[in-house]
């Protein structure tokens, strides 16, 4: 079994986490094209080589993001989500129907 | 020994069915109502020395408390309460409680265990008048509700864990006041080392609703090394005779 | 026993303690620590088993535990590995895969018919016509498999445990004591695993030196300073059965499976010694020559009068000097090499007087009357493979054969080494290992005792280094001999066939060279479809043949040809293994044993225990249902909710968090109101739904379905991870238990335990929350309408739930009170026309579909689902969910899934139906075509068993709607 690094909890068995699917930025909600928002939703990247990826330690709840090679399954590092996301996240909304 | 009837309080342990099952003596500590010790185990001195070796207790009736958010740590510590630096480690406070840390914004509070300190009434009452509106971003979790609370005691225990749990609970790789969120019999848990005088002990909480089928997988891990339920008198010698 | 040796032969056995076992109804003395395999030989018995296809006799092969012709049958244990199982007071034990008798077996006569068997025999005889397999499959099945399953078996008791260790070596031979003893350092926890009784591996057996004495020397030396030494924990009798990601390592020992994590693995799991091909290499008597040298030294037994040994390399000479010593008699060395580079050994073994014959194989085995070896045919080499005509007939009762010993490479190549081989040495190698696993002693192709203590020592420092406990200069890689004991070629084709590539399949060189013929002639398909490989001993005595074979056939090099992957595990496990204690958690509420006190028939719904119905005596399951529904419309009843989710979102943003996140808009609710929540996930797909309970400015309550509430939990933290809003999210399900009380005499129950909470229509209107206290208890009170009565959802600390339920049946006692189990709320909610979250949605349920647009707000800014719903609405809907009546009442009753048709056409399908004891008719939910959604379309539904049930879509709900009872 593999081990993953929580940044909260340490090294664990994954069998501790829940994946959260790939990482990636949501597109503009009122401008992106129907295509464009589709992409997001419904379609993964599946890269091959280094992507980042959710995941959530299931006993403390706690989610972060990890850097992994689908290639090698070798996960390069593990870090906290406000790395990314370190600001409020505000909407508005459509101003006239897409 | 008189018994109180388990059903004279309005709460009640999750393990009241398991306990009156296996011929349980209840008894009142601090208001409290718990086991206080087991009709068909010889002595409260047999529990005692029992539990040096292993044994499983349930304190879920016994007070604790959680506080979460970013304000959580800070307004407790101007509580008089001792906050552990690190997350996922517990400090015993003054009046015999415990707090641990499990996340940088997550605290529990356990009552000690002579139920005798007010910690968790007081914080409980406080907190209500302080943080009503939530301006300072502390927030009460109702973890007495919420988890069961088990304490494994003895040398034997984490020999008896490394068969339902995935991490290294061996007392010399998980050190006094360590704590591990993870999962026991696949059920998430948070367990605490906590020991009692001299003897390795383990605070267990976990979902309350799940307590039963935990309960039994501790009891089946503990067969093979002899260990049984005992009740809380015996694991209060363990400190007083220390 | 006439052939047991004097001690200090038999290293494992006690000869004072004597055990008497039963084998095909006979009576086997043997003594203590022996194998059903050693005492059987012990008494000359040599008929194991007989094999899979051909029934062909079989004796032990390897007394190692690694080959298939050694499986018996035990009372509880089928394919129990003779050689491997020690005997036991009492056991009893027969042989396997026979008809009649174990020497007589009818079956055997398959074997008259083997060039009737192809190989893809059974791909190629009933695959037409269409159907045949059919007819055919029962009589095949019949003859297939091993071993007869004792289905009355209580199973007994497994379990599994975890460990960890610092350094683990896997392999207690020289490499594996040595790299253990340098690795226990100070601070380092080092785990040394044997699947055999005692450590010493081939020290136990093998001859290193001319006069015998080296290995049990050093055996000794070892073996006291891994007992010497505390920071080595010994396990022996243990198989370590995979090698899985991180170091990850399954033991198996009796009954437990370890889980051991270990940080550096150190693999000194040797080699498995390799069969000869020739005809009627599998006839009992022909073994390897180290299981004639185990069973001289491990089990002092004498394994025949008369030998010959059949080698590629200087070790058969050692195995010749073994047997001599025990007294057998060395008919001829028969060495395949024309030019052999003897070494000490060999030479000592040729000062004896032994006969060899260089540059010559054996072409055949023979047996007379007798299932056992009785003569071998010695024929020339004249070129790789093929015999001359020099021959000779060398009587005899043990054929040995040694001619080369590939790495035990299982492990390593699931940890990702690649093997490779060459061509000319006939020699491995392993690369490409990862950083935190090292490879010592033969495994690593080095044979010479001392390469092999110096690379052991030298992974140990590795090892050791790599955990910051030392710093040791580890120096250079020891090179490996120059002498390979591997024979390149040891494979004699013969006009008559039966020379096993596969004992466990019976496959012969014929069957691989035709496999490549069929046209599969890469390696991993001609192991599908000969099979070869896929027995019981998993290919490792095939795998180096076979490829051998493909690679002549094919004119390739084995190196190019490769082997088969070897896929965990190593060595057969049982079920029990895998199965260990089974942890499946149970949820109970805090009511669970006033439930199963009142009759309740409890159902697993997700890990919750919950109550179906509560049984009567003398009612029908139906009839307590309906019973239990008709109370609450007509009186009162109580439901345990316990099981719903229940998530505390606190703060300044609570209410902007709800919004972003469920369809409806909750920023302007109102505190002391309660609003239904749906929630949606970014496809616009229906997921969850509950209500919102306003308790405060910066407070809301929300529930969620019981399934559900865990994943929408973590969903909430996701999002929350992303929009950093001022919140707090917290899973308070298992913090609160929770009664349904509904029906018309709801309020009068509440108001003899509620005293402080004004419970009239106006001060606590449907929909209002409260906060108060019933029976004493602290409670959150939520005038809801699931089953569509007037009804209070009381939410109280866990602990209180017995006290609480008491109270109110206490209370109802004067107004009918009767507790509902969770069929009558199914039947209740049906009559409402509420939906439930993954019944009556699936995976592609949008807000539109199921009629609930009126609960997504357009007035939003965002929320999850939105911008996805805005695309969907633009589209015309594809289905939409409806509410129909059976038409005619004696029809049976749809259940869910059941299809809706239009003519041939499926256009939809039940997702909920019901007989409803309220309407006395059978009512339902479905998904149906928009243009049959109207109120009174026709639609039909394909019921079980093809029945056509006509039926009628009507306007939800299907019970009072003008809701004027749940708004009483």
């Amino acid at each position: 079994m593999k081990l993953l690094t929580c940044p909260l909890n340490g090294k664990r068995n994954i069998s501790e986490f829940t994946y959260g699917g790939e990482y990636h930025a949501m597109p503009d909600h009122r401008t992106s094209s129907a295509r464009d928002w589709a992409e997001h939703v419904f379609f993964h990247d599946n890269a091959a080589g280094v992507v980042t990826e959710w995941w959530c330690h299931t006993a403390s709840s706690f989610w972060f993001l990890a850097e992994r090679n689908t290639i090698t399954d070798d996960v390069i590092r593990t870090f906290k989500a406000d790395e990314i996301y370190q600001q409020r996240v505000e909407f508005t909304a459509p101003e006239t129907e897409v | 020994m008189a018994t109180l009837d388990p059903t004279s309080v309005k709460r009640r342990s999750p393990l009241k069915q398991r306990h009156i099952t296996n011929h349980a003596l209840f008894k009142e500590f601090g208001g409290n109502l718990l086991v206080g010790h087991y009709g068909n185990n010889e002595s409260i001195q047999e529990e005692h020395s029992q539990a040096q070796i292993l044994a499983i207790c349930d304190l879920s009736t016994l007070p604790r408390l959680g506080f979460k958010g970013p304000g959580a740590p800070s307004w407790l510590e101007t509580q008089k309460l001792k906050i552990p630096t690190l997350p996922n480690t517990a400090e015993c406070q003054h009046a015999g409680s415990l707090v641990a840390k499990l996340s940088d914004q997550e605290v529990l509070i356990l009552s000690d265990i002579f139920a005798l300190s007010n910690d968790v009434a007081t914080l409980s009452d406080k907190a209500e008048i302080d943080h009503h509106n939530y301006d300072k971003q502390t927030y009460i979790l109702p973890r007495g509700d919420s988890h069961c609370w088990l304490a494994v005691t003895g040398t034997k225990a984490s020999e008896m864990f490394s068969k339902i749990c995935g991490v290294d609970l061996r007392t010399h790789k998980f050190a006094r006041g360590e704590i591990a969120q993870t999962s026991i019999a696949k059920t998430n848990a948070v367990v605490i080392r906590n020991d009692l005088g001299g003897t390795p002990g383990f605070y267990i909480l976990s979902d309350i609703s799940g307590v039963e089928f935990l309960w039994d997988c501790l009891l089946d891990a503990m067969h093979e090394y002899g260990g049984y339920p005992i009740g809380f008198s015996a694991l209060q010698r363990l400190i007083k005779s220390s | 026993m006439n052939n047991r040796l004097p001690a200090p032969y038999g290293s494992l056995i006690n000869r004072d303690i004597g055990v008497q076992f039963e084998f095909e109804n006979k009576t086997v003395n043997g003594f203590e620590g022996d194998t059903i395999a050693s005492a059987l030989l012990a008494n000359q018995q040599w008929l194991l088993s007989r094999s899979f296809k051909y029934h062909r006799p079989r004796g032990a092969l390897t007394m190692a535990g690694q080959d298939a012709n050694t499986m018996v049958q035990l009372p509880s244990n089928p394919n129990a590995l003779a050689d491997k199982q020690i005997i036991k007071e009492g056991m009893q034990v027969s042989g396997q895969n026979y008809t009649g008798s174990l020497e007589n077996d009818r079956g055997a006569l398959l074997g008259l018919f083997s060039r009737f068997l192809p190989v893809g025999f059974y791909y190629k005889a009933f695959f037409k016509p269409r159907g045949m397999w059919e007819k055919w499959a029962p009589l095949i099945r019949k003859k297939a498999g091993l071993g007869i399953i004792d289905q009355q078996l209580k199973s007994p008791y497994y379990d599994k445990q975890y460990k960890f260790y610092d350094v683990v070596v896997i392999g207690g031979g020289p490499a594996g004591m040595q790299a253990a003893i340098d690795a226990a350092v100070d601070n380092c926890e080092v785990l040394l695993v044997d699947e055999n009784p005692s450590l010493g591996g081939s020290l136990n057996y093998a001859r290193f030196d001319a006069t015998g004495t080296r290995g049990k020397l050093l055996r000794m030396e070892l073996v006291s300073a891994v007992q010497a030494n505390n920071n080595i924990t010994v396990m022996t009798n243990a198989v370590c059965n995979g090698w899985f990601a991180d170091n990850w390592l399954p033991i198996i020992c009796e009954n437990r499976l370890y889980k051991v994590r270990a940080t550096q693995t150190i693999l000194c799991t040797g080699a498995l010694e390799q069969p000869a091909l020739f005809h009627n290499n599998d006839l009992p008597g022909v073994v390897m020559s180290s299981a004639a040298q185990r069973l001289v030294h491990l089990y002092g037994v004498k394994p025949g009068s008369a030998a010959v040994i059949l080698t590629g390399n200087n070790d058969g000479y050692g195995t010749a000097l073994d047997l001599l010593d025990a007294g057998v008699t060395i008919q001829a060395i028969v060495d395949l090499r024309s030019n052999p580079d003897y070494d000490e050994v060999a030479k000592a073994a040729i000062a004896r007087g032994i006969r060899v014959k260089t540059g010559y194989a054996v072409y055949a085995a023979h047996r007379k009357k007798v299932v056992h070896i009785t003569s071998v045919e010695v024929r020339d080499i004249i070129s790789q493979g093929i015999c001359g005509g020099d021959r000779e007939i060398i009587n005899c009762d043990l054929l040995c054969m040694s001619v080369g010993y590939p790495p035990a490479y299982q492990l390593a190549c699931q940890a990702g080494g690649q093997l490779s081989y060459d061509d000319q040495s006939a020699m491995f190698t392993l690369n490409n290992c990862p950083e935190t696993l090292q490879l010592a002693g033969s495994v690593n192709s080095l044979w010479h005792i001392d390469a092999v203590l110096a690379e052991a020592r030298r992974t140990a420092a590795i090892a050791t280094n790599a955990l910051g406990f030392t710093q040791i200069a580890v120096g250079e890689v020891v090179p490996k001999g120059t002498i390979s004991p591997n024979h390149p070629w040891p494979i004699f084709a013969h006009p008559k066939g039966k020379e096993f590539v596969d004992y466990d399949e019976d496959l012969t060189i014929a069957d691989i060279v035709n496999a490549t013929g069929d046209g599969y002639e890469h390696i991993q398909l001609v192991k599908r479809y000969s099979t070869c490989g896929m027995g019981p001993s998993q290919g490792r005595h095939s795998a180096l043949a076979a490829a051998r074979i493909v690679a002549a056939a094919t004119h390739r090099t084995v190196a190019d040809t490769g082997v088969t992957t070897a896929r965990p595990p190593f060595s057969a496990e049982q079920l029990g293994h895998s199965a260990g204690r089974s942890f499946y958690p149970a949820r109970r509420s805090s009511m669970h044993y006033r439930h199963l006190e009142a009759g309740a028939e409890m159902l697993q719904a997700g890990a919750w225990f919950r109550p179906a119905y509560y049984a009567q005596d003398n009612f029908t399951r139906q009839d307590c249902i309906n019973a239990e529904v008709t109370n609450v419309r007509n009186n009162v009843g109580l439901v345990d909710v316990s099981t719903l989710g229940g998530l505390e979102v606190r703060g300044p943003d609570a209410g902007e968090f709800l919004n972003r996140l469920y369809t409806f808009g909750f920023v302007k609710q109102p505190v002391g109101r309660a609003r239904y929540a749906l929630l949606t996930n970014e496809a616009g797909v229906v997921i969850d739904d509950g209500v919102a309970c306003r308790f405060g400015d910066n407070h809301y309550y929300v529930t969620a379905t019981t399934g559900g509430v865990d994943r929408v939990y973590q969903n909430m933290l996701k999002w929350n991870a992303q929009w950093r809003l001022n919140v707090d999210i917290a899973n308070v399900t298992s913090a609160y238990c929770g009664i349904n009380i509904a029906g018309p005499n709801a309020r009068l129950v509440l108001e003899k335990v509620c005293a402080d909470i004004d419970l009239s229509p106006a001060g606590f209107p449907y929909m209002g929350v409260r906060s108060g206290t019933v029976a004493g208890i602290p409670t959150r009170l939520i005038r809801v309408g699931f089953v569509g009565e007037l009804g209070y959802e009381i939410h109280a600390p866990q602990q209180y739930g017995e006290a609480l339920w008491d109270a109110l049946m206490e209370a109802g006692n004067n107004y009918t009170i009767k507790p509902f189990g969770i069929e009558a709320q199914r039947i209740l909610r049906l009559e409402k026309g509420h939906i439930i979250i993954g019944q009556d949605t699936d995976a592609m349920s949008n807000p539109i579909e199921v009629r609930m647009s009126w609960a997504v707000s357009k007035k939003k800014p965002f929320f999850v689902g939105g911008r996805t719903l805005r695309e969907l609405e633009k589209k015309p809907s594809l289905r939409s969910l409806v509410g129909f009546v059976v038409n005619n009442i004696e029809s049976p009753i749809p259940q869910e899934s059941h299809l809706i048709l239009d003519g041939e056409y499926m256009t939809g399908r039940v997702t909920s139906c019901n007989y409803s004891p309220t309407l006395d008719k059978a009512i339902g939910l479905a998904y149906v075509s928009p243009t049959s959604a109207a109120n009174g379309s026709a639609i039909v539904i394909r019921s079980s068993g093809g029945v056509l049930v006509d039926a009628t879509v009507v306007d939800l709900p299907f019970y009072d709607s003008t809701t004027a009872r749940q708004e009483l």
